[in-house]
């Protein structure tokens, strides 16, 4: 299960501060403490108006690969943005995010093939969010077409099938974790991801909610998810998913969790 | 008013809500006085949202109950009898975004506080804005958007009220995510607001109430 780190956004008030008064200090601790937690990608976010966007995608990209190895997972819904963006990596970034919706297969996944990046692809199209599993696969077969069409190999592809919150739709989560599973089904090479809090939202005892969520899903398939890579319960409770799914050779990954504290004391 | 409805109606029970209505009407109460039974559970039931004391689902479920005490009492209503409202709001997320959620606790915030409130959805061009504004006629409008990508249809909204000659009829607000006085000034909206409770206090205060 590959952890996408979620904290550096810009959506975020704290981290919109430090992105505005140009926090080093703030931007690569919250980096670093994100590496050393295991993430596979950190997430770099500048959530600001488009007019600054790029230069303040640019400044994060360059203060945290100043500190930690890890790559990065760009994430704009502005191709203009992302394309000075990438000039700024230096490896091979994943792209948060294609969709369904024409600007975004026409802005956004030609960069995405023309530098091999891994690429998220979001479940929907101009229309919205389809309602149901058997419409979101829809679109998902109206993506993948296209990035086939564009030399995008079908393991770069990480599909979102969306997970709306359980508070204003009970069948959210099976709705989302029925589209995991056919894409399974469908797109063996595919990868699937999730941004994991959605879920709960509007609910208390998020944490809950969350850690029930994912396991279910990683029954279902999710391989990779956006996350607070130092939320110790959601650790604990993919550890043990992964460990009770077989997958856990010598539950070596477990033991060595429990050493380090995951479990708590 | 009714304690038996109030008391249904906050704790959830939604058959026993329904039944209550449904017996008073039958015995003869006016259904202004269920109506307003029923604002007063609205006004508790928003408190508590507010205060963190119950959730999202629980005011949808709130709103389903009032849904179908209307249906019960409503055919009773005489026209006079119709419930005065304190004004009329259209409110409406801006084209290019799709978050609903924290419109429709503004929307149902506003309806529970006393005002007429036309919803126009999510992804609303501006055009349509303007449209329901002239058919409508309220006196505020309220522009909703999470995305850093609706601050410019914000904006274009604003302008396009001013372009048909109805910016000086309405107040506008906004709100979603971030936002700041910087950004106000930027959408030219008159306010903005950090949440439901500020949308209503804004609402009131531009109709004078």
């Amino acid at each position: 299960m590959k952890i996408i780190g979620e904290k550096i956004n810009g959506t975020r008030k704290r981290v919109a501060q430090a992105i505005a008064e140009r926090d080093t200090v703030f931007i690569q601790d919250l980096a670093c403490k994100q590496a050393e937690a295991g993430a596979a990608w950190l997430d770099v976010n500048a959530g600001t108006h488009p007019s600054r966007e790029a230069d303040d995608l640019v400044w994060l990209i360059e203060n945290i690969q100043a500190v930690t190895e890890t790559p990065l997972c760009l994430d704009s819904a502005n191709p203009a943005a992302l394309s000075v963006a990438i000039k700024a990596v230096n490896k091979t970034p994943m792209i948060n995010s294609i969709s369904g919706e024409p600007a975004r297969l026409e802005g956004i996944l030609p960069l995405a093939a023309e530098h091999g990046c891994p690429v998220i692809a979001l479940a929907m199209d101009d229309k919205g969010i389809p309602k149901t599993m058997e419409d979101r696969m829809t679109v998902i077969r109206r993506v993948v077409a296209e990035t086939r069409r564009q030399g995008l190999p079908d393991g770069n592809l990480y599909f979102d099938p969306l997970a709306m919150t359980i508070s204003t739709d009970i069948q959210s989560a099976n709705i989302a974790i029925g589209t995991m599973r056919a894409v399974r089904a469908e797109i063996p090479e595919a990868h699937l991801t999730c941004g994991l809090s959605n879920i709960s939202f509007g609910l208390p005892a998020r944490s809950h909610i969350n850690r029930v969520f994912v396991t279910l899903a990683m029954q279902a398939g999710l391989d990779s998810a956006i996350l607070d890579p130092l939320d110790q319960e959601m650790k604990a409770a993919i550890i043990t998913t992964e460990l009770v799914l077989g997958r856990d050779r010598h539950c070596l990954g477990y033991t060595r969790a429990f050493r380090a504290g995951v479990f708590g004391k | 008013m009714s304690k038996a409805l109030i008391d249904a109606i906050t704790d959830m029970r939604e058959e026993d809500a329904v039944r209550t209505a449904k017996e008073m009407v039958d015995k003869g109460t006016s259904p202004m006085e269920v109506l307003e039974s029923c604002r007063e559970a609205m006004t508790i039931i928003g408190q508590r949202f507010e205060a963190g004391d119950c959730f999202v689902p629980e005011l949808i479920l709130a709103g389903e109950v009032l849904h179908q005490i209307s249906d019960v009492v409503k055919p009773k209503l005489t026209q006079t009898a119709k419930q005065k409202k304190l004004g009329r709001v259209v409110i409406g997320t801006v084209e290019g975004d799709i978050h609903d959620i924290g419109k429709d606790i503004v929307t149902f915030m506003l309806d529970v506080n006393g005002f007429e409130v036309r919803d126009l959805g999510v992804d609303v061009p501006a055009a349509k804005f303007v449209e329901a504004v002239k058919e409508f006629q309220p006196q505020v409008v309220g522009l909703s958007g999470f995305l850093t990508l609706a601050y410019d249809p914000m904006k274009n909204t604003v302008q396009a009220l001013k372009d048909a000659g109805l910016r000086d009829k309405v107040k506008v607000m906004i709100g979603g995510g971030q936002m700041d006085d910087q950004i106000r000034q930027y959408t030219r909206a008159d306010a903005y607001g950090k949440d439901a409770m500020a949308a209503v206090a804004l609402a009131k205060s531009w109709v004078g109430g």
